[in-house]
């Protein structure tokens, strides 16, 4: 392999290329590499040894800086793919909606011979033998309400027949039409209306009949009145209202959004930068879904508040690679908005430049960690960093203070600034206030989101009114209620619940599972999380080992491999499951796994560690009766010496006895010469 | 440093239940190892950048537990009472902080080091006895000190790429490799080579370079030097020999006048690696390649083993006396002005000397030495490719830099002003005198180790040793005095240069006997005003330093100047020169 490269780039091509490193600044061209990589991909079809040395050349970079980034981002491609590329998901909701058939019937149709999926290795893409297709699997594309879901070229298809998977191929070959419904595919009926037991604030118009994306239409809809308010608002006001809107962070961990932000110094020398997380990605969880394809302006609207409040000049959505629609949606709306100077210089005529962009993750779960999602937007691989020291706030994005938000809870700014944050603060409960979107998926009649007064709705009005139930004859096994990383909770469970009355004492109650209110303090005292909203529900039909090894797949293949813990431990608590559902499982597995988890969480870069444990931890200790039933053959004989160290330095442990096999031994011994 | 260590504020620091005091700046993981709390680690590295990947360096924090006043409270001992943070933190990427407390062999983190000695060997090879690294492999140390012995892990392992050749110099095992980007970071931070990565995720992680490139940098062996395992191995050294048998000899490098300090690893007097002693005055952790690798001459199947004197027109073999008596002779037939002494920045300050002394006793103007230039680097290797023309320039005087004389010496030689010619350890190839006017010469003596074009024509031939043959002193560059150990003895019959020259000065007649590097090394120090109140035992096993480098001859920057203009003189002359048949 030479320097050279005879490949030509279309001179529109390298125009969108040059307009994509346009977006980061001068002395941080590496950003651009994923921007430039999509367009390759886009162009080219995949990502071939040139690229990575034309791409390279063109960043000033060396070509390992980028072979490192297409070989962690599995959405790019080093093998060409057939003329339509189906991806299906492989993760929980869908697998248990029949994901796996329909990756085999497809395969079948398709005559595609698929290797066995690696033990956690991301498995290359499949080409047909025509050449026409070709098949991946791919990890929770977030819209398990409506699976199994896959993608035919950048199409979402949901609700896919598993067993009719030529429908789906003709469906596809003839899906050139232009994207409707925000490029959703509409198998899946419109949840309109919301349920009586909503409260819809930041989904107000998702479903809604007649509404669209355009500006036109959110301007209709009093669209932007709140950043002209805001702007003429202080930016410590906005930051106060936020503060006492009690709003936490709706991406995971719950984080006073408004002591977060409080962080920021407005006066600090260095540019300050906004980014919305919009990489969801946990499995589960398809809240920011909704938002992006269908609100994008009430999106956006919240990010150009929150830029003013931090004195933001730049912000970046980062949106995940799957989301292609996404993605444009966003840049529309984006470009809509400059049109109406809601965005670019001197804002509404403030004195206030602001710009977005839209930046694309590639495939990594990871990257929704923010300082995962900040090395990524350097055009790194997506490697959390160690903080201290990097807080984000001190050292962000290029070593400049940077706050991450999510999606939706850069939403909620908008709407705190409309109600105002006391009134904001009367939603909900104390300490857990305002509304938050639950995503519903697994063994429920009626799956999808549904937005709340955070702890207005207990689990079971959750599951039994709102999702409709579970299917006939079923009964409820367990509940995933945050992500698919949230502790499990098992459904004959009793759960004690500290609650703080508006006296300021506290209570303890004693709950079944159905009773939880559906908030952040409440899941945290049933020993799980609300984490990013995303309630899976298994039925007693499940095999928890099956679950537990699905998890354990996803993490396994989403760990990013930087430190120790995490990557060699997701892949052995993977191996592991893997073992015991082929019946080799020996009878100390239980106990392996759960040490195991123990030795991840707590000792990681970031909170992924944790992230992976806690499946394994919950699902060992809640249903221990089906990990030992799985986990019944003798241990194999271990590997020796079984001395440890210690043992060794002892004197009267080593072996003193003469070996039959070694008659020098008991010469050399007596001696004490050996 | 020393100075600046003092003038940082102190803090207060309990590890491991006793307070310590540290300056300020000081990384926690530092901290613990001057208290006696060695905390393993592989990704750390002090000279590079802290990534926080392996976790090896967990322990239990804590900070002073505050009373209602905000300030710290006070426990029965009057020192304050730390709360424990519950989670481990790692040490190598924090700072001590006033009042810190450190645990560093609690429960917990022994249960952490545990835990992640096992997820580090569950996918690497437990081959240990056939792995090159095998003794100085710190996932074997720290197994004995940190980890169990009995695996958990009955699953097959990743399979990873073996025998992957990264360059001309270092080949990697990926399977052995922890993934603690030490070497990534050295390319990055260090050699400034942007040439290695991780490839693939996860447990699947692969360290290589991009196929079109090599690491071929001239640092590229530091790399395996920092690798705490046996995944990147020196291709040079790679199964040559264990290393427990190795015998290791603090010295330096001799390939230019940085003077890397040096471990040179041999058995039975074969030198097997030179690997980079740490100095912060001199080379940090590192050295370059052209440097560690720069000691196969020694080896060399045409080393001058035996002195030889001419005998009826015939170089023969003759015992040392012999020779020397025969040199000595030989060379007092001739007036001072008809000498002349070809010395060699390669030379230690004791040879030097006794160069001096038999050009003093022997009234000779005209000696120098061979300025020796190369190509330079911002990192270490420097342009003077001679490890002592400080130590030459404040021995042989400094009426004139070395090198300023050559051409006069040629000249004069040529001319046939000159009748004796004396050269020690350098070629004549660098004067650009033919060979043939050499032949020329009634007395033509030789010191050197290997033979070349002009020993043929000696009239003595004395055999003598290679830099890691001897002891002796050396100035750097930078004016830092350092040692050079005998790590081999010197094959054949061949002998201390430093010995020779002793001998040969006593033949001529002039001086009184010293009889050990030392000894010459306090004639030093009694006559050269720089080396005065050393000793060579003073100097120990970093140096020190001797001139500051503002204190170099004024003359530096012009001697550069005279320098480039020899060079380029004595190219011209080379090309000038008939190509010989």
């Amino acid at each position: 392999m030479t320097a050279s490269t005879n490949i030509s780039v279309p001179a529109e091509l390298g125009q969108k290329m040059d307009e994509a490193i346009g977006r980061y600044p001068s002395e941080h061209r590496k950003s651009a590499a994923m921007p430039l990589l999509h367009l390759w991909q886009e162009h080219f079809g995949f990502i071939s040894d040139e690229a990575v040395l034309w791409i390279a050349n063109k960043l000033g970079l060396q070509p390992i800086n980028i072979l490192e980034l297409v070989t962690f981002y599995p959405m790019f491609r080093q093998e060409p793919p057939g003329k339509t590329h189906i991806r299906v998901c492989r993760t929980l909701s869908c697998a248990m909606a029949g994901s796996f058939k329909l990756m085999e019937n497809l395969c079948a149709r398709l005559g595609i011979q698929r290797p066995s999926d690696g033990e956690g290795m991301h498995n290359p893409i499949s080409v047909s033998a025509d050449g026409n297709y070709s098949v991946e699997f791919v990890e929770c594309l977030a819209s398990c309400h409506t699976g199994p879901v896959c993608m035919i070229g950048e199409q979402l298809h949901e609700k896919v027949d598993p067993h009719s998977a030529t429908d789906l191929i003709k469906e596809g070959r003839s899906s050139g039409r232009p994207a409707t419904n925000g490029g959703l595919e509409t198998a899946a009926p419109r949840q309109w209306p919301p349920h009586s037991l909503e409260h819809r604030l930041i989904y107000k118009n998702v479903g809604r009949p007649g509404w669209t994306t355009d500006i036109d239409c959110y301007l209709r809809d009093g669209g932007y009145e709140q950043l002209k308010q805001a702007l003429t608002l202080s930016r410590s006001e906005i930051v106060n209202k936020v503060k006492n809107s009690g709003l936490r962070g709706r991406g995971g961990a719950g984080f006073s959004c408004g002591l977060k932000w409080s962080f920021i110094k407005p006066d600090d020398k260095r540019p300050i930068y906004l980014i919305c997380n919009a990489d969801e990605s946990e499995p589960g969880t398809f809240k920011d879904r909704y938002i992006i394809h269908e609100d994008p302006h009430q999106l956006l609207e919240g990010i150009l508040i929150s830029c003013y409040a931090l004195n933001a000049r730049t912000a970046y959505i980062y949106i995940r690679g799957e989301f292609p629609e996404g993605a444009k949606i966003l840049a529309r709306a984006i470009e809509e908005a400059r049109e109406h100077n809601f965005l670019g210089k001197n804002i509404l005529g403030s004195g206030f430049d602001g710009e977005v962009y839209v930046h694309r993750g590639a495939g990594a779960y990871i990257c929704g960690e923010e300082t995962g999602l900040i090395e990524s937007l350097e055009g790194k691989r997506g490697y959390p960093r160690i903080k201290p020291p990097y807080f984000p706030a001190a050292l962000g994005l290029y070593m400049c203070p940077t706050i991450v938000n999510n999606v939706e809870t850069l939403c909620h700014v908008k709407h705190i600034i409309a109600m105002g944050g006391a009134d904001y603060a009367k939603l909900g409960r104390p300490n857990n206030t305002g509304t938050r979107i639950l995503c519903v998926s697994g063994d429920v009649q009626r799956p999808g989101y549904f937005e709340i007064e955070v702890g207005a709705v207990t689990m079971g009005q959750l599951i039994y009114e709102m999702a409709g139930g579970l299917k006939p004859g079923r009964k409820l096994k367990a509940v995933i209620p945050g992500g698919s990383s949230a502790k499990v909770l098992r459904a004959d469970e009793r759960f004690k619940i500290k609650e703080k009355q508006p006296d300021g004492s506290v209570v303890e109650r004693e709950m079944s599972i159905d009773e939880i209110p559906m908030d952040f303090d409440s899941l945290t005292a049933a020993g799980s999380m609300a984490g990013s909203g995303g309630v899976i529900v298994l039925d007693d039909s499940r095999d928890m080992v099956w679950v537990l090894n699905n998890i354990n797949k996803f993490y396994a293949h989403e760990s990013c491999g930087q430190c120790t813990p995490c990557r060699e431990g997701s892949l052995w608590m993977q191996k592991i499951t893997d073992r015991m559902l082929r019946g080799g499982g020996v009878v100390e597995d239980p106990k392996t796994l759960k040490t195991v988890g123990d030795n991840i969480a707590g000792r990681t870069i970031c909170a992924f560690g944790e992230a992976c444990a806690w499946p394994t931890q919950s699902f060992v200790e809640k249903f221990p009766e089906e990990f030992a039933a799985r986990a019944q053959k003798p241990l194999p004989p271990p590997l020796p010496p079984e001395y440890t160290p210690e043992e060794l330095i002892e004197e009267e442990l080593i072996p003193t006895l003469p070996m039959a096999h070694d008659p020098g031994w008991e010469k050399a011994g007596a001696k004490g010469t050996i | 440093m020393a100075e600046q260590v003092s003038s940082s504020p102190m803090f207060n620091v309990q590890i491991d239940g006793v307070w310590h005091q540290f300056p300020k700046g000081t990384r926690v993981i530092e901290a613990c190892e001057q208290a006696g709390s060695y905390v393993p680690r592989y990704c750390y590295h002090k000279k590079l950048s802290s990534p926080g990947n392996c976790r090896m360096c967990l322990i239990e924090m804590g900070f002073p537990k505050l009373g209602p006043d905000r300030k710290p409270e006070l426990g029965a001992d009057g020192k304050p009472i730390i709360n424990w943070m519950p989670r481990p933190q790692i040490s190598c990427a924090q700072d001590v902080a006033d009042g810190m407390g450190v645990r560093t062999n609690s429960p917990l983190v022994k249960e952490c080091q545990r835990g992640v000695m096992e997820f580090l060997l569950i996918n690497h090879p437990l081959d240990c006895p056939i792995c090159d690294q095998a003794g100085e492999c710190q996932l074997q140390e720290f197994s004995v000190d940190f980890g169990t012995s009995q695996s958990r892990f009955f699953e097959n392992k990743v399979k990873k790429p073996k025998n992957v050749v990264l360059g001309p110099r270092v080949t990697l095992d990926d399977e052995r490799c922890i993934l603690c980007s030490r070497c990534i970071r050295f390319c990055q931070e260090i050699a400034h080579d942007d040439v290695l990565g991780f490839v693939d995720r996860g447990s699947y992680t692969v360290l290589t370079a991009h196929p079109g490139k090599r690491l071929e940098n001239n640092y590229s062996l530091n790399t395996v030097d920092i690798c705490p395992v046996g995944a990147l191995t020196s291709t040079d050294f790679r199964f040559k020999m264990r290393v427990w048998f190795l015998k290791e000899t603090k010295s330096i490098c001799t390939s230019c006048a940085t003077g890397c300090n040096t471990i040179i690893g041999t058995r039975e007097d074969v030198i097997y690696r030179q690997t980079p002693r740490e100095n912060d005055h001199v080379n940090s952790c590192w050295m370059c390649d052209y440097g560690r690798l720069n000691f196969k001459f020694l080896e060399a199947e045409n080393r001058l083993l035996e002195p030889q004197i001419r005998s009826e027109g015939k170089l023969v073999p003759a015992d040392w006396p012999t020779a020397i008596t025969q040199a000595a002779l030989e060379l007092k037939q001739f007036s001072g002005p008809e000498i002349a002494i070809i010395a060699s920045g390669r030379m230690t300050n004791e040879e030097l000397w006794l160069t001096s002394q038999v050009a003093n006793s022997l009234g000779v103007q005209l000696i120098d030495v061979v300025p020796r230039r190369g190509p330079g680097d911002d990192i270490l290797l420097s342009k003077d490719r001679n490890p002592n023309t400080n130590g030459a320039r404040l021995i042989l005087g400094s009426a004139s830099e070395p090198g300023a004389k050559l051409m006069g010496i040629a000249d004069a030689v040529k001319s046939g002003q000159i009748k004796a010619l004396v050269i020690l350890k350098e070629n004549t190839m660098h004067l650009g005198i033919p060979v043939e006017q050499l032949a020329q010469l009634p007395v033509f003596i030789v010191m050197n180790i290997l033979p070349n074009d002009a020993t043929e024509k000696a009239t003595v031939v004395f055999p003598a040793c290679g830099f890691a043959e001897k002891r002796g002193s050396m100035v750097n560059g930078k004016g830092r005095l350092q040692r050079l150990n005998r790590a081999v003895r010197p094959p054949g019959n061949a002998r201390d240069d430093w010995e020779i020259l002793r001998d040969l000065l006593q033949a001529i007649g002039g001086g009184d006997s010293v009889s050990s590097v030392d000894d010459v090394f306090r004639r030093i120090s009694e006559t050269v005003p720089q080396f005065d109140g050393l000793t060579f035992a003073k100097i120990g096993e970093l140096g020190v330093h001797i001139l500051q480098m503002d204190e170099l001859p004024p003359t530096h920057p012009v001697d550069e100047e005279a320098i480039e203009q020899a060079i380029a003189v004595q190219a011209a002359r080379r090309a000038a020169r008939p190509a010989r048949s």
